[in-house]
């Protein structure tokens, strides 16, 4: 808008040359940016289809569902960590979203208002602790524990589970997953209260006005109202999820194998390249730079599911506002 | 809003200075690489001969003002650099196998020089359990393949007579990431048993049947502190330095050295044989080595023949073979060099720059 006012010529020739200079550097300069941001994205990607070829000529699809990860006989399958990180992640997921939606209802309905700014940050701020730290937190404090208390606990109650039997151990899934409930938590919180925040008031107010309690408030009005940012956050939280890396690593005890117990030890992608990338060679890198495609391509998936659930939630509540309004 | 465009320029203008930095450092450095005198190497590779390569470099560099450029990334980095000849030389804590050789000698042929000596070390946290608790390399080999499974099993108790040992379950740690102490350690058990041999083999980085996976030596260290029944192998250096309680290993002898320096030492000095491409195993002890440490190691440097640097890598590494090299040894749990394989050495040394 800016530039067709100034395409009035007496205008132009008023301004100075720095003024007239400005505006196409900044163009250049942002555009140039733009595209480094790109070029970046597509390097990446070509780098690691590049790296990961000879795995992938060796191996084909069929290292998707081989469940042998051996260096010394040169046998390389992503299947003990596909499994890791999808029962990770899940179970992150599953306890964060509704801790998440607990602490975004108490922030933006029941806190008193003093205190709900210094909550809320210091809710945030749990995102920026080092995931390394939170991984020697892991391995020293949260790991015996578990290892103590929380899965003597479900092994006596559940045991009956394959998933909760055998011994329970400091290191291992159920270990990894708590970590990941933490650092997942965080994120969904922000996104799940802004989206809190953006209900009207009026129809919470509509809601009370019918007699409704503070309770059937929240579930007949917020949650319904947020329902896809709700969807939104937890995909955004289960990338999280999927792509950490170093507290994994310290505390889910590195081993390449599929143990049906979550107590057990196994791996994850992204921690069993964090952790064997630097030191391998030949086949091997090739193999982990394998399992980062297909990291990779899971966080675009997920990302692209994310953003689709939000934009077209963005659009119904547009739609169908005046409507759920008149409902009520 | 707008905020935006204000932000995107600075991005921008950091880009911009960054990618100016990148080109500018890049070109230094290749015109840097030309010969002539007294030009800096650059090398990368093992951790475990970090700490002594810290104290080659400003002594070697005060002393003959070439400067040495040294990165810590795990052998396994060393040898792919090497291999692309992206660095100078390469350090590993495993010698290279037939088909690594193949590759790094596809730029031309490649050399591999022992050049320091150290070992690796068992370290455990049994409540209960003897100090100085007694083990062989069949029990290790049987702890590390899920056979021996509590620290009272007969085995255990067969090496330590009239000891009170716990029914603990024994939890095996080892390195989840690619280490030269993983390489040691499997290198001896493959040697004192066949099955381990077969089932788990020796590498930097093996798939072993059971335990927990621990990152780097303080991962391992960390994990067994915390847990009850625990043991790991860590390198001897760590394992002194932090005090460690270690467990005494069976030597071919039949004997118990204490793991240190003097045992390691006397490890090498009973070894004579040296493999083609100056490979060292010391896994596989004579019976005639009293104080032999049964679980000691050589770390190799790796150089190309061909190469513009052929003067500053001869000097380098004759210094890190030599007196004042060793020297430091010592102080940072390093065993000196025997005179076979110094010799040895010299001969290698002599070959660089005559590919």
């Amino acid at each position: 808008m800016e530039a067709s006012a100034l395409s009035h010529p007496v205008l132009r020739a008023r301004r100075n040359l720095t003024d007239r200079l400005g505006d196409p550097l900044l163009r250049g300069l942002s555009g140039l940016a733009a595209a480094v941001a790109l070029a970046a994205i597509a390097g990446i990607v070509y780098e690691v289809v590049h790296l990961a070829g000879p795995a992938i000529s060796e191996f084909g699809l069929g290292f998707v569902t081989n469940n042998d990860w051996n260096p010394v006989s040169k046998r390389f399958g992503a299947a003990p960590f596909l499994y890791g990180t999808a029962v990770t992640s899940l179970i992150a997921i599953v306890l964060a979203t509704p801790l998440s939606i607990a602490i975004s209802i108490y922030l933006t309905e029941l806190a008193p208002r003093r205190i709900r700014r210094p909550v809320a940050t210091l809710v945030d701020m749990l995102a920026a602790i080092p995931t390394v730290i939170l991984g020697l937190w892991g391995i020293l404090v949260l790991g015996p524990f578990m290892r103590d208390t929380i899965e003597p606990a479900l092994n006596s109650v559940l045991g009956f589970l394959p998933i909760f039997g055998g011994d329970p151990s400091a290191f291992g899934y159920l270990t990894a997953a708590l970590i990941l409930t933490i650092m997942a938590t965080p994120i969904i919180t922000s996104v799940t209260r802004e989206v809190f925040e953006t209900v009207p008031g009026d129809l919470k107010e509509a809601s009370y006005a019918l007699g409704a309690t503070r309770w059937e408030m929240v579930r007949q009005v917020v949650l319904p109202y947020s329902r896809s940012g709700i969807v939104g956050a937890t995909i955004l939280g289960l990338g999280r999820a999927i792509g950490e890396a170093i507290a994994v690593a310290q505390v889910i005890g590195g081993a390449s194998l599929i143990n049906a117990s979550l107590f057990h030890t196994g791996g994850t992608m992204a921690a069993q390249i964090a952790s064997q990338f630097q030191n391998s060679a030949g086949l091997q890198k090739a193999s982990l730079a394998y399992l980062g495609l297909i990291l990779l391509i899971f966080a675009v998936v997920v990302n692209v599911i994310a953003r689709v659930i939000v934009q077209r939630g963005k659009l119904r509540d547009i739609d169908v506002t005046p409507t759920e309004a008149e409902a009520l | 809003m707008s905020k935006r465009p204000l932000g995107a320029l600075l991005a921008a203008l950091a880009l911009v200075f960054a990618v100016a930095a990148c080109g500018s450092s890049g070109s230094d450095s290749s015109t840097g690489s030309g010969g002539g005198a007294n030009s800096p190497l650059v090398g990368a590779g093992s951790t475990l001969v970090a700490p002594l390569m810290s104290k080659w470099q400003s002594d070697f560099a005060s002393k003959s003002e070439i400067t040495v450029t040294y990165g810590a990334i795990g052998s396994g980095g060393g040898i792919d650099q090497i291999t692309s000849r992206t660095v100078d030389f390469g350090a590993s804590d495993a010698p290279l196998t037939p088909e690594q050789f193949e590759e790094a000698n596809a730029e031309g042929e490649v050399e591999q020089i022992p050049w320091a000596l150290s070992g690796t070390v068992p370290a455990y946290n049994v409540q209960g359990a003897p100090e100085d608790l007694k083990l062989s390399g069949e029990v290790l080999a049987g702890i590390y393949l899920g056979k021996i499974t509590s620290w009272d099993d007969p085995a255990i108790a067969k090496l330590n007579p009239g000891a009170s040992l716990p029914g603990t379950k024994i939890t095996p740690v080892y390195r989840s990431d690619g280490s030269g102490d993983t390489y040691a350690f499997t290198n001896y058990l493959s040697t004192v048993d066949p099955e381990f041999k077969s089932q788990v083999g020796t590498s930097t980085q093996v798939k072993f049947p059971t335990g927990v996976g621990a990152e780097k030596n303080d991962g391992v260290s960390a994990a067994i502190g915390q847990t009850d029944g625990a043991i790991g192998y860590v390198g001897l250096a760590y394992a002194l330095q932090n005090e460690l309680s270690m467990p005494l290993v069976e030597n071919s002898a039949g004997n118990f050295p204490e793991p240190g320096v003097k045992s390691v030492e006397a490890a090498a000095d009973a070894v004579d044989k040296i493999g083609p491409n100056n490979e060292i195993s010391l896994a596989d002890l004579p019976a005639s080595a009293d104080g032999a440490y049964p679980i000691s190691t050589y770390t190799y440097v790796i150089v190309p023949l061909e190469t513009e640097k052929a003067e500053e890598l001869k000097k380098f590494i004759t210094y890190a073979i030599g007196p004042a090299g060793q020297g430091y040894g010592p102080d940072l749990d390093f065993a000196p060099l025997p005179k076979q394989v110094v010799a040895a050495d010299k001969k290698a040394i002599g070959k660089i720059g005559n590919g």
